[in-house]
């Protein structure tokens, strides 16, 4: 099952002073759109205002035809989003399989509804092969991709119609995000719909659609993957036409708005 | 020697249960309830109540207080600590403070300050193979082990159970799971209440009710979770029953009341070498 999310402007932030303004974006059913940006330009914000972690200051969020905006996260969760965050991604102290069990009981509940719980593992695992020797392991004792793997297959493990992912390369070496990004690319392929920000901007965009380019904490342009990586002047993208006042306020946003990512 | 043992080992079973209350709602909201002993107080009190009040029997009353224990401990949770989650553990402990005093002098305040005792017919010993014991003794242990089975089962082996112990582990990773955390802090503070007035019972069956039961019980309480390993529930059961046994095997050499001294000499011995508790092991943070 896919969905589409639509954010109509969205605005959040940290005690009561907004690191997002006014943000609107529409992932149809079945795409994929990757936000890129500068440090400090909200993106981790927006991703925990969509998953319910943040609560909205104003806008709407509709996830299919259902407004999800005034759901908490577990809610939210339950009606479809899958989210996984840049750290802290797992329970450490769980194995590995308690926390693929833990995706599928906190959406289907302990009860065998349709498709089993046992064949969704059996599918998650095929798509992420690295983990299935360890799934006695302490997801904590994992090594950093093998539990971003452990991460994102354990919210795969609810069958999300909409995938939410934070940075999911960070801290990963070359090797293992691209390795990462081929696993992403066979996800999209089960036809999940996917949110995500990355910092490593050309790695993110080749799974995605479309681009968003978020500074500030606004969307500053939004158009095909394809067309952004071949442009050659995402640096002027990234910090503003009018280079001195933006690169100005760029360093503010870093200093005032930094978010924990 | 053998009935020495025996003893330590109904003591420390004695111990376990509210041991393990402490250390069950330790592990899922990380602050350390020092109200533990005053919850046992007042569950043993509800089941008084019932049994006194009403004229219930004995087992009844046990299962009602029980019930009653437990919804007390979440009222609790949703008048006071729901509204510090957010705070430090070290607040939220002061805060359990007051909440023991409190509950402490609420008891006072309807039972008064004499004690009391539950109306049971008294019954003879029995002896087995030499030993001496009681039939409060036979009922501590068997109700402190089911309780203890039960408790393993459910965390082991049930969802509910590896709900709380996600929780424990990453409460905001844990909503964005679908898992209502407020419902599982909710169930786990049932649980802790309802082990404490089953504690609370035994205690006052075994001797009697006073508004100071709880607080002759909150360092030992602390002492067997700590030795066991805080942040494990389980491990505080086997911490419980080692430090039972200890104190029970000292008054072979020293006088019964350095009991307490020599179980304070093997836990501050202890936290030197282990502070994660014997069975414990170091969590993992990150």
């Amino acid at each position: 099952m896919t969905q589409a999310l639509q954010l109509e402007g969205i605005s959040a932030g940290y005690h009561g002073k907004p690191i997002i303004h006014d943000v609107s974006l529409n992932i149809p059913a079945g795409g994929a759109v990757t936000v890129i940006g500068p440090n400090g330009s909200g993106k981790s914000t927006l991703l925990k205002a969509v998953v319910g972690l943040l609560p909205l200051s104003s806008g709407s969020l509709a996830l299919g035809t259902r407004q999800i905006g005034a759901f908490d996260a577990p809610t939210r969760t339950r009606l479809g989003l899958g989210y996984v965050p840049q750290e802290h991604n797992v329970f450490p102290n769980l194995s590995v399989l308690d926390n693929l069990k833990l995706g599928w009981e906190g959406v289907h509940g302990s009860r065998p509804r349709g498709l089993s719980q046992r064949e969704q593992l059996d599918a998650v695992l095929a798509l992420f092969p690295e983990i299935a020797s360890r799934l006695r392991t302490p997801a904590g004792l994992l090594s950093g991709g093998q539990r971003q793997m452990a991460a994102m297959a354990a919210a795969l493990m609810q069958r999300p119609s909409v995938l939410v992912l934070d940075e999911p390369s960070a801290g990963l070496s070359p090797r293992n995000a691209s390795l990462l990004f081929e696993r992403i690319a066979d996800v999209r392929r089960t036809g999940v719909t996917l949110l995500m920000i990355e910092q490593n901007v050309r790695l993110g965009l080749t799974v995605a659609d479309h681009g968003v380019v978020l500074v500030n904490g606004q969307v500053r342009d939004q158009r095909s993957a394809r067309s952004l990586l071949e442009d050659d002047d995402l640096p002027r993208l990234f910090f503003g036409h009018e280079r001195s006042e933006s690169l100005d306020a760029a360093a503010d946003a870093t200093t005032h708005a930094t978010t924990p990512a | 020697m053998i009935q020495t043992l025996f003893n330590g080992v109904v003591t420390g079973l004695l111990v376990a249960l509210p041991a393990l209350a402490l250390a069950l709602t330790f592990s899922v909201l990380r602050f350390a309830n020092f109200a533990i002993g005053a919850m046992l107080t007042a569950g043993a009190y509800i089941v008084y109540a019932f049994n006194a009040g009403l004229g219930w029997q004995l087992l009844p009353s046990a299962i009602a207080g029980t019930v009653l224990g437990g919804l007390l401990a979440v009222a609790i949770d949703a008048l006071v600590y729901r509204r510090l989650r957010d705070r430090t553990g070290v607040t939220l402990l002061v805060a359990s403070m007051g909440v023991a005093f409190v509950l402490e002098n609420a008891v006072r305040f309807i039972a008064g300050n004499a004690p009391v005792g539950y109306e049971v017919d008294p019954a003879r010993p029995l002896r087995v193979a030499g030993l001496r014991i009681n039939h409060e003794q036979l009922l501590i242990a068997a109700i402190s082990l089911a309780a203890l089975l039960a408790i393993w089962i459910l965390l082991r082996w049930t969802p509910l159970g590896r709900a709380m112990r996600a929780v424990a582990d990453n409460p905001s990773l844990a909503a964005a799971r679908g898992i209502a955390g407020n419902r599982v802090i909710a169930i786990t503070w049932f649980i802790s209440g309802a082990l404490a007035t089953a504690a609370g019972t035994l205690i006052g069956l075994d001797a009697t009710l006073d508004p100071q039961m709880g607080w002759n019980y909150v360092i030992q309480v602390f002492a067997a979770a700590i030795l066991g390993g805080i942040a494990h529930p389980i491990a505080a059961v086997f911490g419980a029953l080692a430090l039972g046994i200890i104190a029970e095997l000292s008054t072979l050499i020293l006088p019964p009341h350095y009991r307490p001294l020599v179980a304070f000499a093997v836990l501050t011995g202890l936290l030197l070498v282990r502070p994660w508790g014997i069975f414990g092991t170091a969590r993992i943070a990150k």
